[in-house]
């Protein structure tokens, strides 16, 4: 395999890896986001006098 | 020969697009400020961070307009070699995200600095001399953002320069305003939002650079204006340099605060470990989309040029000089308007004749480097230039949204990582003298006043949870200050690349030496860590000497090496205090 090769190889791998984990990232963070929210909820009613 | 000023089509509708982008970030991280009770949350969320959010915050805390702007020089400099750091960044994510190398120990601990390690480990001299290092390092490296950030903007937006200083002072307040309310739990929310902002302008710029130039375009164009060089990391950047970056990336993955503070507030170590895999494949996009625009600025600018001439002149010592006389009138106003097309085959014309010249004239190996740094200085605008001249309105403002997320996203990361190194490990241990300043639980080998005390308390310092986090956000204040000042007042003296290495290597070495050896060998002892950060420490300074003509690689190995050998030097010669045999939960 030559070098150009390669570097094609490699970016297209960068590319696409990044779009998709990106798109997932955008899908589920939401989710996350709102469990955080929750367990920081729930963390200050416990402290809460 | 004729070349025309780059006039960006910036419009207010672009304006718009970037100001409603930075307000709708500012209201969410406003609106979090609720749920931060305690230095927990305030630093690292109460550890509640999930996988995706977690990646999305760490990428988008490591992505600014800075790292754009160096990685796409490096690629405009280096070529395809360039693609060679972005393999060993997935490589050591992915060593990292398998194995949990130093990250689950240190995650388990429940520490919320890495210098807190140091106090567990060997007490707390060695905490305040990393946190000295650390701060200090820290603070200077991202002093140097704002300017360079500065010079992205006004290419982009054609903002008159005597703006741009309100202007990066504007990004600053706006990050300052969120991170100093809401902590940790604003970066995470605002991370997410700035990450998608930060991925759709990553994809339309590699897009339209393959639009413009394609693959095969920006092969050509390393093949003709690389002087045989561009494919070849080894033949091209050297060992020395790709064994400096393998080392220098695991400590930035393990013990870099802003990272490492990504680390600690996970949900757990399991979910620590497969944020870095995850995240693996998306810092090897930060550095090999960002080169290939380099790369493709270099075709773009190439593609519109015309070959410069040599002058006749009576030697070639002097045709050399008379090139070089002809840039220094004509170079930075080029540089200025985008001129590149010019530029850069004067600059070529003037490597070519200096290094055909060189092997009989010491005097023509000077005019190499002056053409080799110009080169620099042309790849650090290239990028920009070409956006400028080619994102039509409404397209550029969605960019400049994303590369405006990726900057603020930056400083509030790394306000909130350096203030907490500050106020955590130097200003509260200084305040609380005799009381061990720690947090969270047991962990590794455990230093004798720790263990003496039978368990470590969550918080046990001189100064409440509700005073620690007030003084940290205080500092985060004063560091905002200070990186403003320092930003307006400070010129560099050579190429960003260069100053970011030294403010790094002055403690990076040092700290990933001493927290493996803390973690993995019982020998390991408080003079060996002190000697480790001074002489890894003194070593990185070499750079700033200039008769020392020591280059960027052989300085950050040896800085490595000498942490090492003070490391195992110092714990041999003058041993700790005995460790357990036996660590906690049986870990060897």
């Amino acid at each position: 395999m030559s070098w150009a090769l390669f570097w094609l190889v490699s970016f297209v791998v960068a590319f696409a890896a990044f779009g998709v984990i990106s798109l997932l990232i955008a899908v589920r963070g939401v989710a996350e986001i709102r469990e955080l929210f929750a367990s920081l909820e729930e963390e200050r009613r416990r402290r809460a006098p | 020969m004729s070349a025309t000023a780059v006039v960006p089509s910036f419009s207010s509708l672009d304006a718009a697009i970037a100001v409603l982008s930075l307000a709708a970030t500012v209201w969410i991280g406003l609106r979090v400020k609720r749920y931060v009770g305690t230095i927990e949350d305030y630093l690292v969320a109460s550890r509640g961070m999930g996988l995706y959010v977690g990646a999305a915050s760490l990428l988008s805390t490591e992505v600014g307009i800075i790292t754009y702007m160096y990685q796409a020089q490096f690629g405009f400099v280096a070529g395809f070699s360039a693609f060679a750091v972005g393999l060993i960044t997935l490589a050591v994510c992915l060593l990292v995200g398998r194995t949990g190398f130093v990250i689950t120990r240190l995650r388990e601990m429940e520490i919320l600095t890495v210098p807190e390690y140091f106090e567990k480990r060997y007490g707390r001299a060695v905490r305040v001399l990393a946190g000295v290092l650390m701060a200090v390092g820290g603070s200077l490296n991202l002093g140097i953002f704002p300017i360079i950030e500065a010079r992205f903007l006004a290419v982009v937006t054609g903002i008159p320069a005597r703006y741009l200083g309100w202007t990066m002072a504007a990004l600053l307040v706006i990050a300052l305003a969120y991170t100093a309310i809401g902590g940790m739990v604003s970066l995470i929310v605002t991370n997410y939002v700035q990450y998608v902002f930060l991925a759709a302008g990553t994809v339309i710029v590699t897009l339209v650079c393959l639009r413009e130039v394609g693959w095969s375009g920006m092969v050509a164009a390393v093949e003709s204006h690389g002087s045989g060089r561009g494919f070849d990391p080894v033949a091209d950047l050297g060992g020395g340099f790709i064994f400096w970056q393998i080392l220098l990336w695991i400590a930035l993955m393990t013990v870099w605060q802003s990272v490492a503070m990504r680390t600690f507030s996970t949900r757990d170590a399991a979910v620590g470990k497969k944020m870095f895999t995850l995240t693996g494949f998306l810092f090897l996009g930060r550095a090999i989309l960002p080169m290939a625009w380099g790369i493709a600025a270099l075709a773009f600018f190439w593609g519109r040029a015309t070959p410069a001439v040599a002058p006749p002149a009576a030697t070639p010592l002097l045709r050399i000089e008379q090139v070089d006389a002809r840039l220094a009138e004509t170079f930075s106003r080029d540089l200025e308007d985008g001129r590149l097309e010019r530029a850069l085959p004067q600059v070529d014309l003037l490597d070519r004749l200096a290094r055909a010249e060189a092997p009989r004239s010491p005097e023509a190996a000077r005019f190499v480097d002056k053409a080799g740094e110009r080169r620099g200085e042309i790849g650090l605008l290239a990028m920009p230039w070409m956006l400028a001249a080619t994102l039509p309105t409404g397209i550029l403002g969605l960019v400049l949204a994303g590369m405006l997320a990726a900057s603020i996203s930056t400083y509030a990361g790394y306000f909130l990582g350096w203030s907490a190194i500050i106020a955590q490990d130097v200003v509260s241990p200084l305040l609380s003298r005799g009381t061990p300043v720690v947090s969270g639980a047991e962990g590794g080998f455990v230093s004798e006043p720790a263990r003496s005390s039978g368990s470590l308390p969550v918080t046990s310092s001189g100064l409440s949870k509700r005073a620690r986090l007030r003084l940290t956000q205080v500092t985060i204040v004063g560091l905002t200050v200070f990186i403003m000042i320092w930003s307006l007042v400070y010129h560099l003296p050579g190429p960003a690349y260069f100053y970011l290495q030294v403010t790094a290597n002055l403690f990076m070495a040092p700290t990933l030496i001493a927290v493996v050896g803390g973690l993995y060998w019982r020998r390991a002892s408080a003079a060996g860590a002190t000697l480790a950060f001074v002489l890894g420490a003194l070593t990185s300074l070499v750079y700033l000497v200039p008769s020392f003509k020591v280059d960027v690689a052989t300085a950050g190995n040896l800085s490595w090496a000498l942490a090492v050998a003070g490391f195992v030097a110092g714990s041999f010669l003058v041993p700790g205090r005995p460790f357990p045999t036996v660590p906690k939960e049986g870990k060897p």
